[in-house]
């Protein structure tokens, strides 16, 4: 996983699109993705990973750093690509472009806004208790990761870990995640009493801004929107 | 261990939809039919839970192409309800990853929700007996279920080849390409092509699945057993029975 760069990304860019609001960026995604779902020749996808790859420039957002992540699908997708290049190699790359188009843009939007400020839009159509989980989530993921690498590191020190002896190897690995989850267990109960102490009564408060404040959400707006108009109407070149 | 990986755009919106429609309808319920004070408890470690799932899910086993879950672990250590929603949490944010398209979620939320609901629900009932037992038995049981979700669900649509183990196909991209069609020929020809230790073919794939099952559950059993060993309370609240 690599959410601690793409966390470092969104809070730390500074770009239009980083202080763009996050209901705009989040529509502008939506029309993307719709656009590339519904396309069906490889102009049109074409022409919609440039306009994403575009927003990347836009968004000073390092491709070389993060683009391997839309290989990802796209090696997923190589699988289809394969069965519907019966048809010809051209449908079999539709559905590679797809893939990858839709991953870019999921990135863009991840990549521009702060995890916890797309949650917050999850908020106007999920119920509190999912919104909840998912920042949960979000701050145990690094807590977790980084106990565990310190974990690994002491199983190293003190000699648990034999190579070739794999039922041993096993055996430690168990203990160690058994040891995680336990004190994870008792950091989440320190954490509901912190929690009980501030006044948690079930919901996390979390902002959410429902208007577009400035031109530049207005422009992502209509963008998208061209974007998906340009998708939809036939093209005669 | 189940985890449908395709990407947007290539399942039909007839099939995506109503595993959406399905989802919602079961978070609706689970929250709906659990009390704020029960959640308020158990939040914090529903987080951790999800986490835990998160960094499992993402890791590729190398010696076995397929990656654990934890399912049954998670709905074993904070119930079969809270699980479900922490399932379909962790499989929004492997989708925003490229890991599996964001129209795949719902249905991965019902594949891997019924490994958790399964395993929970027998560990429940068998393990009051023989814990080890128990665990193993919900396990390989939730495994087997959620797989067969999996294949059906993939398999209905884009033809039974597609469930196998991409990592363990070696050259199927090169070699399909001039195909006519993908009937049962065309599912022998890429399962011929498996390859894992010294075997191949159908015998690779059936090594696979079972190496991949085996693992899971292992590894579900002895963490359990390290924590029952530890903090039994823990397990005997959710589940309501003492050993």
């Amino acid at each position: 996983m690599h959410i601690a760069e793409i966390d470092n990304l969104s809070l730390n860019g500074n770009s239009i699109l980083h202080k763009s609001g996050t209901i705009s960026k989040v529509i502008l995604t939506l029309l993307i993705l719709i656009s590339i779902i519904i396309s069906k020749d490889l102009y049109r996808l074409s022409g919609l990973i440039s306009i994403v790859l575009v927003l990347f420039v836009v968004g000073k957002i390092p491709i070389v750093q993060i683009g391997h992540l839309a290989l990802y699908p796209a090696l997923f997708s190589v699988f289809f690509a394969v069965l519907s290049a019966q048809q010809g190699w051209v449908a079999g790359l539709v559905i590679i472009f797809k893939a990858v188009g839709a991953a870019l843009t999921m990135l863009l939007l991840i990549t521009t806004t702060p995890y916890v400020d797309v949650f917050s839009v999850f908020s106007l159509f999920m119920p509190s208790l999912i919104v909840d989980i998912f920042l949960m989530t979000y701050r145990s993921f690094f807590i977790i990761a980084d106990r565990l690498n310190n974990l690994l590191t002491s199983i190293r020190l003190k000699g648990g870990y034999k190579p070739w002896q794999i039922v041993l190897n096993f055996k430690t690995i168990a203990s160690m995640l058994g040891t995680l989850i336990i004190q994870s267990f008792e950091m989440s109960e320190r954490m509901y009493k912190i929690y009980e102490l501030r006044g948690y009564s079930g919901r996390i408060p979390i902002r959410t801004d429902l208007k577009p404040v400035s031109k530049i959400d207005f422009l992502l707006c209509l963008a998208g929107m061209i974007i998906l108009t340009g998708t939809v109407i036939p093209w005669k070149i | 261990m189940s985890h449908i990986h395709i990407p947007d755009g290539i399942i039909p919106f007839y099939l995506w939809l109503p595993g959406y429609i399905l989802t919602f309808i079961i978070i609706y319920l689970v929250i709906k039919r659990s009390s704020n004070e029960q959640v308020k408890r158990v939040l914090p470690f529903t987080g951790i839970a999800a986490a835990l799932m998160l960094i499992a899910m993402s890791v590729p086993l190398i010696i076995i192409p397929v990656h654990i879950s934890l399912a049954v672990l998670t709905g074993i250590l904070i119930g079969p309800k809270m699980a479900f929603l922490v399932v379909f949490v962790v499989s929004m944010i492997l989708a925003m990853f490229g890991h599996g398209g964001i129209t795949i979620v719902g249905l991965n939320t019902l594949v891997i929700g019924s490994e958790v609901f399964i395993g929970a629900m027998l560990f429940k009932r068998l393990a009051k007996n023989n814990l080890v037992i128990g665990t193993s038995v919900a396990t390989v049981m939730a495994l087997i279920v959620s797989m067969s979700m999996m294949v059906a669900i993939i398999g209905t649509y884009a033809g039974f080849a597609e469930v196998l183990p991409h990592d363990a196909v070696e050259h199927a991209g090169e070699e399909h390409l001039d195909e006519g069609n993908h009937d049962d020929s065309d599912l022998s020809e890429v399962v011929s092509e498996i390859n894992y230790l010294a075997f191949s073919g159908w015998i690779a794939l059936i090594m696979i699945v079972v190496a991949g099952i085996g693992l899971e559950t292992l590894i579900t059993v002895l963490i359990i057993r390290y924590f029952y060993k530890v903090r039994p309370d823990l397990i005997e609240t959710v589940h309501g029975f003492t050993m």
